[in-house]
């Protein structure tokens, strides 16, 4: 199979295919069903792992691209391409749904096609988002990410999957249609300014706005980022959609669909808006509101008594360290919110998936309903510890490496930002390590544990890979610093030469 | 040639007026000047000079408005072979063919209210008008006509 | 009397649609009452074959665009795209119908006479270049509308719906004839082109045009059913049997709508300062009404006629901002809309069944299980109607509001797509229903879907894909037509 003149069109499409492929299985046989979605993952994981091959770290700027005019009259093209940021996203995402679909063996039951259709429909708006260079292209995917999570959360989910399913479409739909005014707002001033209609990042980049109007669409696109990462105050849908989804659903949620909100600060609000986006009021109250979710993600985890709710509300204390690494906006704080957005998707991934494997066991996710479950699930009392240690940033794990980073980011700009969100951290031991002291260690004291069953050979093969890589980010983290390096150099020279424009501009 | 809007209008103002006022003093003329007799004959209804009898509010078949209705229609349609007769020199055979049309059309319209039974006036024994189309739609349970009433 | 009166072979070859029309629909109409009592599907092929032999007429009357009858009717892309697209509303509806009227044992030909005259009508006020044309083409839509609303006469809930749609109808078309009338007396013209050079000199009295454009306004509002004058839409739609409220929704508001941006961007085109506030309310105040009234709606007929205000109201954005993209943004949006909402409308024509007995929105429960094509089919005509990515109603809602803001209706454009964001909760309440409540009593016994009815939903639902994923389809088509021929 000759990948090379479009792998990337490949990657992006074969989830696709492969969900053709599920759905004309007859859904009688479900053994079969199952299968030929885990082939199907697979495939697409292999296909993306050419990129791991072929990827040149050394080179600045975006590889692979593909173009092709997709509306004419609109100025609309079929164009994509990676960089460093993207491609380990794109890893990242192939990486979890090919863990996903293997954890949802024995998981789900019901309407089993379509649940495998879904979650490779999924797999393949999140590719789009990190391979787009149109924008319009980027807001397709994005909102055509909506729809299989809807189901899948709606369908397969919790009791309370409809109420959580309308709250995640709602939220999110109304944050991205405002984001769409952005879009159009920068699409006519290209078009006023150079006389030529198009979508293509890479030339709306040159669109001079003056600073209130890039303001304004800064905020518009702003809205559509936020609700997505969730920052707070946006981010009520998210314990819901978490609580509620299936395993693999809330797995591609915190491991890969929160990273499109912080992708599209990086991809977009920086490069795109650099005068707004380094106006210091508005990177104040950005970085407040990134603290206020680092701090009130974790005091609110602190009190929960559901365990994959507790998951979900650390998810907003960590994703408040990204947007605060972003809004740094120096070298460190960037590379930082880079690397620790790959960091939380392999550890909040790891946590779910491990969630997932005890409430398939037990049917509940009551802290109060456990205590002493090491003496039963050894090995996965282990692998439940690695997961919490790399959460909650300890060193030579993966968490510590993109907190630290960000940190020294932060630091940077104002002292006071580390000072405040360093409590951040301390509070995500204390309840994850309070989780882990409920639920692991103790006595067994609850009789319907005793017939608990450790981890058998398909789960084991769902959480090593995560915990390998856990390992390795937090020992040996250079390759990823490395892929970084050129993606953020090039975004901060975009901020940089803006300055310079504006200081010669001004005096 | 006049140029404000009033002096354009002017005559109709003029002829308004001229109506409305005219109006006004024949009916006032009449209640004022007019003698007033009461009899039990004179407050009668007016029925081509036969002594009215029974209700007003009699039923009838359906079949007198449904002739009155088909009347009006092909009378109306009638209409416009007037002007088109006033023109039909000017025009030559354009008019001709046009007009040709228009009778065809009201032909096949006649054609098909005959066909229908609709000038059958021989009521029951024969076919009612469209009568496929009787069929009892009424749901036993009368729901839909409060669903139907409940405005926006 | 001119000498060049005879109209010439081009001049009919450009009017042929509606002739061939006519001449199908009283063929239908003399057929019917000839064949007696049987089950007259067949002729509802002889209206299909008709319509189709129209809109290849229709196109093929395109590569010769030009004026004909002393100006009265114009043929030009705008117009074509229009014939085009009420001609294929009208072979949906009749694709929809002929099972439901077997079933209702209605089967007649005279529904699809009715039909295809009520298409000429659409047909002539696409082509219309002059009010009085325009008149003639919305009395003939309208009329054959209006016993179609009423057809199953037994049924009490089409008696009140005909009865409603007429009365209102008729005012509102006295309205627009008044207007009519009015600028007649102002212009001494009822030709758009010579209203545009007349009204372009500024000599008649600016208030007075003005008060004619809004009478002919409340006129074409009524017929898009644009708040304030949406008031029907919702009875209609609900007491009329559902094939025929997809007819309603889709093509006489098509057409509408096409006679709007017609006359108001040509003819009132000079006092478009007067007119561009009062169609900014109108399509919020729509907009709004819409969406929140269908919020509260348990009928799915009712729904949809709700929500079909709320999409005259995107659609009105775009007339909204007065420029060649509105107008490309107008049409594209129509089809989609039509493909989207005739669909739908097909699938609650499946599903009514026995006089319409299930039209709840609550009589969907469990239909994923019971029934995956036709839940496959609402589900995506749902999402188009939500307007999501890779539908033909996303790219009509980006079109829309990418002319708004291309017009610096800024307000406007987002106060419109929060309407959208609103919209999507009663939309997903039907999928909420289809997929994650168990079968009720509605959902067993389920029919079959017949072979027409399933066409029309394929149909549908393909179009709407196309659309999404192709919008140049169709886009380059519009965004060259919308010139309308000036």
């Amino acid at each position: 199979m000759n990948m090379g003149d479009h792998l990337l069109s490949w990657i992006l499409f074969t989830p696709l295919l492969g969900m053709v492929v599920v759905l004309a299985v007859p859904s009688s046989n479900k053994y079969l069903v199952r299968w030929v979605a885990n082939l199907a993952a697979l495939a697409s994981f292999l296909v993306s792992l050419q990129l791991v091959l072929r990827f040149d770290t050394h080179a600045a700027g975006f590889q692979f691209v593909e173009r092709a005019s997709w509306i004419a009259s609109l100025g609309v093209n079929y164009s994509i391409g990676v960089d460093g940021i993207s491609y380990l996203l794109v890893i990242l995402t192939t990486a979890l749904t090919l863990l996903s679909v293997l954890a949802s063996w024995s998981e789900v039951e019901e309407r089993l096609p379509a649940y495998y259709a879904m979650l490779l429909l999924l797999e393949t708006g999140i590719l789009g988002v990190f391979l787009s260079l149109d924008f319009f292209l980027f807001y397709v995917f994005w909102e055509a990410v909506l729809v299989p999570m809807y189901f899948l959360i709606g369908i397969w989910g919790g009791e309370r999957r409809l109420y959580a399913a309308l709250k995640f479409f709602l939220y999110t739909m109304t944050g991205s249609v405002l984001m769409l005014i952005g879009i159009l707002i920068l699409y006519f001033a290209h078009a006023n300014q150079f006389g030529v209609r198009t979508f293509e990042i890479a030339d709306l980049m040159r669109v001079q706005l003056p600073i209130a109007a890039e303001r304004t669409v800064f905020w518009l696109l702003f809205l559509g980022f936020a609700v997505k990462v969730p920052m707070f105050p946006f981010h009520t849908w998210l314990p819901d959609a978490h609580t509620e989804a299936p395993t693999a659903g809330s797995v591609m949620l915190a491991g890969v669909l929160l990273k499109m909100g912080t992708y599209g600060f990086l991809r977009i609000s920086l490069p795109l808006l650099p005068n707004a986006s380094q106006d210091w009021g508005i990177v104040c109250i950005l970085a407040v509101l990134s603290l206020i979710a680092i701090l009130y993600g974790a005091l609110v985890s602190l009190m929960q008594k559901d365990w994959k709710k507790l998951v979900a509300y650390s998810s907003v204390s960590h994703m408040g360290f990204i947007t605060l690494g972003i809004f740094s906006l120096n070298v460190k704080g960037l590379t930082g919110a880079v690397i620790q957005q790959i960091n939380h998707g392999i550890s909040t991934g790891l946590l779910f998936l491990l969630v997932g494997i005890i409430y398939e066991r037990r049917h509940t996710r009551e802290i109060a309903e456990f205590g002493g479950v090491a003496h039963r699930m050894p090995n996965y009392a282990v692998v439940f510890a690695i997961a919490m240690l790399s959460s909650a940033g300890l060193p030579l794990l993966n968490g510590f490496v993109g907190e630290f980073t960000i940190l020294q980011g932060a630091f940077e700009v104002n002292p006071w930002w580390a000072a405040l969100a360093v409590p951040g951290i301390v509070l995500g031991a204390a309840y994850l390590l309070w989780l882990y002291q409920r639920t692991m260690l103790g006595e067994l004291t609850n009789e319907k544990n005793r017939q608990l069953l450790d981890l058998n050979l398909r789960e084991w093969a769902v959480v090593l890979p995560l915990v390998a890589a856990a390992f390795w980010i937090g020992i040996y983290p250079k390759p990823l610093f490395e892929i970084v390096e050129k993606p953020v150099a090039q975004i901060m020279d975009r901020l940089h030469r803006t300055e310079l424009h504006q200081k010669e501009v001004q005096p | 040639m006049p140029t404000t809007l009033l002096e354009r209008y002017f005559p109709v103002v003029l002829q308004a007026i001229l109506a409305f006022a005219i109006g006004t003093l024949l009916i006032g003329a009449s209640a004022i000047l007019g003698k007033r007799v009461r009899n039990a004959v004179k407050n009668t209804a007016y029925e081509c000079g036969m002594t009215p009898y029974g209700t007003a509010k009699e039923r009838f078949s359906v079949k007198f408005y449904l002739v009155a209705m088909l009347f009006i229609l092909f009378d109306i349609e009638a209409i416009f072979l007037y002007p088109w007769a006033v023109v039909f020199r000017d025009l030559k055979m354009f008019a001709f063919f046009e007009m040709l049309v228009f009778v065809i059309l009201i032909l096949a319209g006649f054609f098909y209210i005959y066909k229908k039974g609709a000038l059958d006036w021989t009521a029951e024994e024969l076919k009612p008008v469209q009568h496929k189309i009787h069929v009892d739609l009424m749901p036993a349970d009368p729901v839909p006509s409060e669903k139907v009433t409940h405005a926006a | 009397m001119p000498a060049n009166f005879m109209p010439s072979a081009a001049e009919y070859f450009r009017f042929a649609p509606e002739i061939i029309l006519t001449i199908v629909g009283t063929l239908v109409m003399i057929l019917e009452a000839m064949t007696g009592d049987r089950d007259k599907s067949s002729l509802g092929y002889v209206s299909l074959l008709g319509l189709a032999a129209a809109m290849a007429a229709a196109v093929a009357a395109n590569n010769d665009p030009g004026l004909a009858f002393q100006s009265m009717i114009i043929v030009d892309g705008f117009a074509t795209f229009f014939r085009v697209l009420v001609l294929g509303v009208g072979m949906l509806t009749i694709l929809v119908s002929t099972n439901y009227l077997s079933e209702a044992k209605a089967n007649s030909g005279d529904f699809y006479a009715l039909i295809l005259f009520s298409v000429v009508g659409q047909s002539l006020m696409a082509c219309a270049n002059e009010l009085i044309m325009i008149f003639i083409g919305i009395e003939i839509s309208s009329i054959a509308s209006y016993i179609l609303a009423g057809y199953l006469r037994d049924d009490r809930r089409n008696n009140e719906s005909a009865l409603k749609y007429f009365l209102m109808g008729s005012f509102a078309t006295a309205f627009l004839l008044y207007g009519v009338a009015w600028i007649y007396g102002l212009t001494g013209s009822t030709n758009l082109g010579e209203i545009r050079t007349v009204l372009s000199h500024g000599t008649a009295p600016t208030a007075m045009v003005g008060i004619s454009a809004a009478l002919m306004l409340v006129g074409l509002a009524f017929k898009v059913s644009a708040a304030p004058f949406q008031v029907w839409a919702p009875d209609v739609y609900q007491g009329s049997s559902a094939p025929i409220s997809a007819f309603m929704s889709a093509g006489p508001k098509a057409a509408a709508f096409a006679v709007m941006v017609r006359v108001f961007y040509t003819s009132f085109d000079s006092i478009s300062n007067q007119w561009e506030p009062v169609f900014w309310i109108m399509s919020l105040a729509t907009m709004v009404i819409g969406n929140f009234a269908a919020l509260q709606q348990r009928n799915i007929k009712r729904m949809l006629a709700y929500s079909s205000i709320a999409h005259a109201g995107y659609v009105m954005v775009a007339v909204t901002s007065h420029s060649a993209v509105g107008t490309a943004a107008v049409m594209f949006y129509l089809a989609s809309y039509c493909l989207m909402n005739i669909g739908a409308f097909a699938v609650v024509t499946w599903m009514a069944r026995d006089g319409e007995k299930f039209v709840e929105v609550d009589d969907f429960s469990g239909l994923a299980q019971k029934q995956p094509f036709v839940t496959a089919i609402l589900t995506v005509l749902i999402l188009s109607l939500v307007g999501v990515p890779l539908t033909g109603g996303f790219f009509g809602k980006f079109l829309v509001f990418k002319a708004a803001i291309d017009s610096h209706l800024m307000w406007l454009a987002i106060l419109g797509l929060l309407n959208s964001a609103v919209a999507a909760y009663y939309y997903l309440r039907v999928l909420v229903v289809m997929y994650f409540r168990e079968p009720g009593a509605s959902t067993v016994n389920l029919p079959p879907v017949a072979g027409t009815l399933r066409v029309a939903m394929l149909v549908t639902t393909l179009g709407t894909i196309a659309l999404g994923i192709f919008p140049g389809l169709i886009l380059g088509f519009a965004t060259q037509s919308s010139t309308l021929g000036k």
